[in-house]
C-alpha cells in the first residue's frame, strides 16, 4: 500500500488500542509511483504528530522515514533507531507522555474523532496545492502558515469533539462540561452557542439556573 | 477594506504565551564618543523563533470544503466584486450597523470580565434570533443570572443622550424578565427631574425591575467564583455595593471613523445615533 | 424631469427608515451598507414598550422588496466628491461568494467550515464560521475573506508581512527578502528605523506581545549582506523613453525612481541638493541607528537599475523649476521637510550657539560639526529631539538636557528611543517650556524656562500645557537645539506659484495618484504629508510612480 493512503484516524485508533509507537517508512521524494503519495504521507504524519503533541502523546511515538527497497542497511538503521526511541519512552501513557492513562485513552478517542472528521481530512489534503499553486484566492501558503491553519483546526476541533463526546452520553450544562473537560466555562459557552447555530446541539431544558444541551442526531447523507 | 468589529484571534494556540525576542544591543559604555550601530541584529535562531510566533492571521482559508458540501451549488468563489460609479442628488448619512461606542470607564470592568456586557451585546442576547435565542445567560459560565445590574456609563443627569439610553435599559429589563425565569434586574443611573416626572411611576410598576438613582463607580470581583460587586454612589452621596451575576453597561454611542471621514468629504455633519 | 437619486449610507434601522421614507416619496434610493446584510430589528429607544413589541421591524422586509430601493450590501464607498450640484461616488460592491437565490439554508457549509471567528452581528458574543449568514433574519450567506491581514493593512505600503515572516519561519530568508522588495526597495534601512505601525496592529498583542515584524525585515536584509550576495533589481523588458525628473533622493524619491525603472522607464534623473543620497535617512537619522554604508548600498542597488542621481544640484538655484518641467515629461517632487521651525522666543536669533535640529543633525552627518563641549539643551519631545540629544551625547557634550513642555506620556517620540536616551544619560526635563534664550558676548549662556502644568485636552487629544506663573528658572547652556517641528522649504519652486498648497505649506495632491494641480507634476512624502515616518514617504513615492505611469501611458 502507498504510505499516502494511510488514514490518520486509523493511526489514532491503533494508539487508542495500546500501540506504543508507529513508524511509517515510505519511498524517497521523486520516487513515488503515484507522484505525490509520499508527500501526502509526510503531511498526514506531521499533522498527526502535531495533534498528538496537543493532546499529550509524545510525538516521537510516530515517525515518517524514507528509504528505497534496495537499502536494507538503511532500513535496519531506521528501525533500530525507532525501536530504541520507543523503548526509551516506555509504554504509552506512562512517563514518556505528557498525559497519563487512563485520561490519555479518552484523549485518543477524541483524536480519532478529529482525524476522522471532514475538516482535517480535507484541509490536510490541500497541503500540496496550498503551498504550491495556492488556495481558492491564489494565495500560496508558507509551511508555517499552513501549520498555523492546521494548529487552529487541531485546537478547536479537539475541544469541539470533546464536548460532542460528552454530550453523546447525556445532556449537560456548560458548567458540567467545563468541570469534566478542563476547558474554561466561558470558552465552552462560546462553543455551545456555535454548535447550536450549526445545528449540532439544542437546548434540552433548564435545570435550576443551568440550561442543558443535548446532541441532535445528524442525518447521514 | 472588509470591516470587522471583533477583529481578534482568540485561539489558545499551544505556543501562547511565548516571549517576544529582544533586540541585542551594544552596552552604553561602548557608545560614548562614537556612532557605532547600537542594535546588532537577531541571530538566525532568534529570528526563526520570533517568526514562528506569527499567527498567520487569516479568516477564510480558501479550502473550498463548503463548496464541496453545498448540494445546491450556491457557493461560487468566482462571483466577482463590482465597482459602480454612481451620481446622486442627495446623501443621507446614518450610523449603519457599526454600533460604535465610546470606551466605557475602565472601572466598569468591560473587557476584563466575561460577564460584563455592553447594552448592544445584551440586546443581541435578548433577541429571539440571537446567540442564546433570547435567554439571558452569563457568558462566563452559561448560567441564568439571578441578578442583572444595568449600569449607566459616564453620563450625568443632564446628558441629552440619557433618556434614550435609560429607555433602552428599561425595555431590556422588561424583556429579560419576560423571557428568563426568576431574574431580578437593577438599573443604576443618574436621573433627571424631567425623566422622573415623565417615566418614573410607569417604571416603578414593572415587576422585577428596581430603578436606583445613582452613579455607577466600579464593577469587580475578588475571587473567580464570586458574583460581581457593583459599587455606586447613591443619591445621598453614600457608596453602596450590591452583588450581580451579570452586568450590562449602557454605553455612549460614537460615530465610526469612516462615517466621520465621509461627512468631512461631503462637508456635512457626521450622523449621531 | 429626471427622478431624484438619493444615497442612503448605513443599513441599520435608521437607514432603512430613511430609505423607505424617500422611496415612498417617489425618489430612487440606493442604500449602502458595509456589512453583508441589512440590520436587525432593534429594541426601541424612544418609548417604553411591552416585551413582545421589541424586535419588531416590518420596515426591513418592506425595504428589501421596494421597487424604488436598490440595496448595496457588503459595499464600501471608496470615493465621494461634490461636482456640479451632484454627488459623484465610486462604490465597491463586494462579492458575497454565495448565490443566495440557490442557497436552501441547509447549513451544510457552516457545519464543515474549519474557521471560527467572532460574530460581528452578535457583537462578538458567539462564533460564526468563515462561510455563514450575517443577519439571521435575512439569512443571506456570505464567505468572509479579509482583504489582507491587520498588519499588512496597517503598513502604509501594505507589505505582505504574513508572507515574509512565514518564509523566515520556514528558513527561506532570501525568498523572504525578495518578497519584501516587491514593494519596498530599501528593506535594510526601513527594517532599522521604522516605528512599525504593523506591530501596533498585530493580533498577537492580545495574547502576549506583537511579533517583532520590523527587526525580522532587518534580519533578512542582513542575511544577504552576510552571505555577500549582490542582488540585481529587475526592470521590465518593455522600455519607455519618457524623461522623468525626481526632486530629492530621499525615501519618496528613491522609491518613485525604483518603481518607475522597474516598470521600464529608462530616463530617470534624481536631483539632490545634498552631496549624499537618502535625504532625511542620511542627514536626519543618526548613524548609530542607520549606518550610512548600509544606506549607500541600498541606494546603489536602486541606481544600478539605470537611474542617475545628480548630487549638489539645487532646483531653483542650479536649474530652475520651469526648466526642469520643460525638459521632462513628468516631475516628481519628494523634497521632504528640511527646515526646522523656530521657537519664536526672545534671544533666539541674537546669539551664536542656537541651531535648529535639522541643521544640527545634518552638519553632524556630513562631518562639518564633529564635536561639542559644555552643556547642550535640546527643546522638544519628538523623535528629532531625541535623536539630537543622543547625537549630542555622542559628540562629547559634557551634559545633555532635553526640555519638553508636557510629560513623558504625551511625548510623540517612540517610547523605546526615549528609554535609550535616558539610559545613555540624557537628562529629561518634563513640564518645562523655554521663554527666552540668554547670552553673553554674542554667545548663548542659557535658557530661561517656565514650569508648566497640564490642563484640559486640546484638539490633538493631548492635555494642553499651561505655564505656572512666577516659576521661571534658568538652565545654563552653551548650545541650544530647538527641535519642535519641521516644515517644507518650497523656495525651489521660484516663480511657479500656481501650485495648490495646504495651510501647512505642503502640496495638495490627488489621493489616488499623487498628482498636483499642475499637469505632469506629482508629489509625495513629507512634502505632501508634513513631517512623517519614512515608510509613509515610501508609500508616497509608490503612489507617485503609479500615477506618473498612468499619466504617461494615457497621454
Amino acid at each position: 500500500m502507498c504510505t499516502g493512503r494511510l488514514d490518520p484516524a486509523i493511526v489514532a485508533k491503533a494508539f487508542k488500542k495500546g500501540l506504543d509507537g508507529l513508524l511509517v517508512v515510505g519511498c524517497y521524494f521523486g520516487d513515488c509511483h503515484y507522484i505525490s503519495g509520499n508527500y501526502q504521507a509526510q503531511a498526514k504524519i506531521e499533522m498527526t504528530r502535531r495533534l498528538f503533541e496537543h493532546i499529550g502523546v509524545n510525538p516521537q511515538r510516530l515517525a515518517f522515514k524514507q528509504c528505497s527497497s534496495g537499502e536494507a542497511a538503511v532500513f535496519v538503521e531506521i528501525v533500530n533507531t525507532f525501536d530504541a526511541t520507543i523503548r526509551e519512552l516506555g509504554p504509552l501513557g506512562g512517563d514518556g507522555d505528557a498525559v497519563r492513562n487512563p485520561a490519555l485513552s479518552e484523549k485518543l478517542a477524541t483524536a480519532e474523532a478529529v482525524l476522522a472528521g471532514e475538516k482535517m481530512r480535507w484541509v490536510i489534503g490541500k497541503k500540496t496545492p496550498f503551498t504550491t499553486s495556492g488556495n481558492m484566492y491564489g494565495e500560496i501558503f508558507t509551511e508555517h502558515e499552513f501549520n498555523r491553519a492546521i494548529d487552529m483546526i487541531i485546537v478547536e476541533e479537539t475541544e469541539v469533539q470533546e464536548i460532542l463526546g460528552q454530550l453523546r452520553q447525556k445532556a449537560l450544562s456548560v458548567a458540567e462540561l467545563a468541570g469534566s473537560l478542563a476547558i474554561p466555562p466561558a470558552r465552552i459557552f462560546r462553543y455551545v452557542t456555535a454548535l447550536k447555530r450549526k445545528g449540532f446541539v439544542a437546548l434540552e431544558g433548564i435545570s435550576g439556573r443551568s440550561p442543558k444541551y443535548k446532541l441532535i442526531s445528524q442525518e447521514v447523507s | 477594506m472588509v470591516y470587522e468589529k471583533q477583529g481578534r484571534y482568540i485561539i489558545p494556540f499551544d505556543d501562547v504565551p511565548a516571549d517576544r525576542a529582544p533586540m541585542p544591543e551594544i552596552s552604553v559604555d561602548e557608545r560614548r564618543n562614537n556612532f557605532v550601530e547600537i542594535e546588532t541584529g537577531f541571530p538566525e535562531e532568534t529570528a526563526i523563533r520570533e517568526a514562528k510566533r506569527c499567527l498567520s492571521c487569516r479568516r477564510c482559508l480558501g479550502c473550498a470544503l463548503c463548496w464541496a458540501e453545498c448540494k445546491p451549488e450556491a457557493i461560487d468563489f468566482s462571483l466577482p466584486d463590482e465597482t459602480l460609479e454612481l451620481a446622486f442628488d442627495e446623501v443621507v448619512l446614518t450610523c449603519g450597523q457599526d454600533n460604535a461606542f465610546c470606551d466605557p470607564d475602565p472601572e466598569l470592568g468591560f473587557g476584563r470580565y466575561a460577564d460584563v456586557l455592553t447594552d448592544l451585546q445584551f440586546e443581541r442576547m435578548l433577541s429571539p434570533t440571537g446567540p442564546t435565542d433570547g435567554l439571558a445567560l452569563s457568558p462566563l459560565d452559561g448560567r441564568i443570572p439571578a441578578h442583572v445590574a444595568i449600569v449607566q456609563d459616564g453620563r450625568s443627569a443632564e446628558d441629552p443622550g440619557l433618556p434614550a439610553s435609560l429607555i433602552l435599559g428599561v425595555n431590556m429589563a422588561q424583556l429579560c424578565s419576560a423571557q428568563t425565569r426568576d431574574v431580578k434586574v437593577t438599573l443604576i443611573s443618574p436621573l433627571s427631574d424631567e425623566f422622573k416626572a415623565r417615566y418614573e411611576s410607569q417604571i416603578r410598576q414593572i415587576t422585577g425591575l428596581t430603578l436606583i438613582e445613582g452613579t455607577p463607580l466600579s464593577v469587580g470581583r475578588e475571587n473567580d467564583s464570586d458574583p460581581l460587586n457593583v459599587a455606586y454612589t447613591s443619591r445621598s452621596d453614600e457608596k453602596v455595593t450590591i452583588a450581580a451575576d451579570l452586568v450590562v453597561i449602557l454605553t455612549r454611542p460614537d460615530t465610526a471613523a469612516y462615517l466621520r471621514d465621509l461627512a468631512r468629504q461631503l462637508d456635512t455633519a457626521p450622523p449621531a445615533f | 424631469m429626471e427622478t431624484k437619486e438619493v444615497l442612503v449610507v448605513g443599513g441599520g434601522p435608521e437607514g432603512v427608515r430613511a430609505a423607505l421614507e424617500k422611496a415612498q416619496a417617489g425618489v430612487r434610493v440606493t442604500l449602502v451598507e458595509r456589512f453583508p446584510a441589512l440590520g436587525a430589528a432593534r429594541i426601541p429607544r424612544d418609548r417604553i414598550v411591552a416585551p413582545d413589541a421589541c424586535f419588531v421591524n416590518p420596515e426591513l422586509e418592506e425595504a428589501r422588496v421596494h421597487p424604488n430601493i436598490r440595496i448595496l450590501a457588503y459595499s464600501e464607498i471608496q470615493k465621494v466628491r461634490r461636482e456640479n450640484g451632484k454627488i459623484q461616488t465610486r462604490i465597491l460592491k463586494r462579492s458575497l461568494r454565495v448565490d443566495n437565490d440557490k442557497c436552501t439554508d441547509c447549513k451544510a457549509c457552516i457545519q464543515v467550515c474549519p474557521v471560527n471567528m467572532l460574530d460581528d452581528f452578535d457583537e462578538g458574543l458567539g462564533f460564526r464560521t468563515a462561510v455563514d449568514y450575517f443577519n439571521p433574519q435575512t439569512a443571506e450567506f456570505n464567505i468572509f475573506k479579509e482583504d489582507m491581514p491587520v498588519c499588512q493593512q496597517a503598513c502604509p505600503v501594505h507589505l505582505d508581512i504574513r508572507g515574509y515572516v512565514g518564509r523566515i519561519a520556514d528558513g527561506r530568508h532570501l525568498e523572504s527578502l525578495a518578497l519584501i522588495r516587491e514593494r519596498l526597495p530599501i528593506p535594510g534601512s526601513i527594517g532599522r528605523i521604522c516605528p512599525h505601525p504593523c506591530e501596533s496592529a498585530c493580533n498577537r498583542q492580545y495574547l502576549d506581545a506583537p511579533i517583532s515584524i520590523c527587526f525580522l525585515k532587518r534580519f533578512v536584509a542582513d542575511v544577504e549582506i552576510a552571505r555577500e550576495i549582490t542582488p540585481a533589481y529587475k526592470t521590465a523588458s518593455q522600455k519607455f523613453p519618457e524623461k522623468i525628473a525626481i526632486i530629492g533622493a530621499g525615501p519618496a524619491g528613491l522609491t518613485c525612481a525604483h518603481d518607475l525603472a522597474r516598470l521600464g522607464y529608462e530616463n530617470i534623473t534624481i536631483y539632490e541638493s545634498l552631496p549624499v543620497p537618502g535625504g532625511y535617512l542620511w542627514v536626519g537619522i543618526p548613524e548609530y541607528r542607520l549606518p550610512k554604508k548600509l544606506l549607500q548600498r541600498e541606494v546603489d542597488l536602486i541606481c544600478e537599475m539605470g537611474i542617475e542621481i545628480r548630487y549638489n544640484t539645487r532646483i531653483g538655484e542650479d536649474i530652475s523649476f520651469e526648466e526642469l518641467q520643460k525638459s521632462n515629461d513628468a516631475v516628481f517632487i519628494g523634497a521632504g521637510c528640511h527646515r526646522g521651525l523656530k521657537l519664536r522666543i526672545p534671544g533666539e536669533d541674537d546669539f551664536e550657539g542656537v541651531v535648529d535640529c535639522v541643521t544640527f543633525l545634518r552638519e553632524q552627518a556630513l562631518g562639518t560639526r564633529k564635536s561639542g563641549t559644555g552643556k547642550l539643551i535640546v527643546i522638544g519631545g519628538g523623535n528629532a529631539a531625541i535623536d539630537s540629544a543622543r547625537v549630542g551625547w555622542r559628540m562629547g557634550f559634557d551634559e545633555v538636557y532635553l526640555v519638553y513642555r508636557r510629560t513623558r506620556r504625551e511625548m510623540p517620540a517612540n517610547s523605546w528611543e526615549v528609554d535609550a536616551a535616558e539610559h545613555e544619560g540624557v537628562v529629561l526635563q518634563y513640564l518645562a517650556a523655554p521663554v527666552e534664550i540668554l547670552g553673553k558676548n554674542g554667545a548663548v549662556s542659557g535658557v530661561k524656562c517656565i514650569q508648566m502644568k497640564l490642563g484640559k485636552p486640546d484638539a490633538s487629544g493631548r492635555r494642553r500645557p499651561i505655564p505656572v506663573k512666577g516659576s521661571e528658572y534658568v538652565i545654563d547652556a552653551q548650545t541650544v537645539v530647538p527641535a519642535i517641528s519641521q516644515t517644507a522649504n518650497l523656495e525651489f519652486l521660484g516663480k511657479s506659484t500656481e501650485f495648490r498648497l495646504t495651510r501647512w505649506n505642503t502640496f495638495e495632491v490627488d489621493p489616488d495618484t499623487g498628482a498636483t494641480n499642475i499637469e505632469g507634476v506629482f508629489a509625495g512624502g513629507d512634502v505632501v504629508s508634513g513631517p512623517d515616518i519614512a515608510i509613509r514617504a515610501v508609500a508616497g513615492g509608490k503612489r507617485g510612480a503609479a500615477g506618473i505611469h498612468t499619466y504617461l501611458r494615457s497621454r
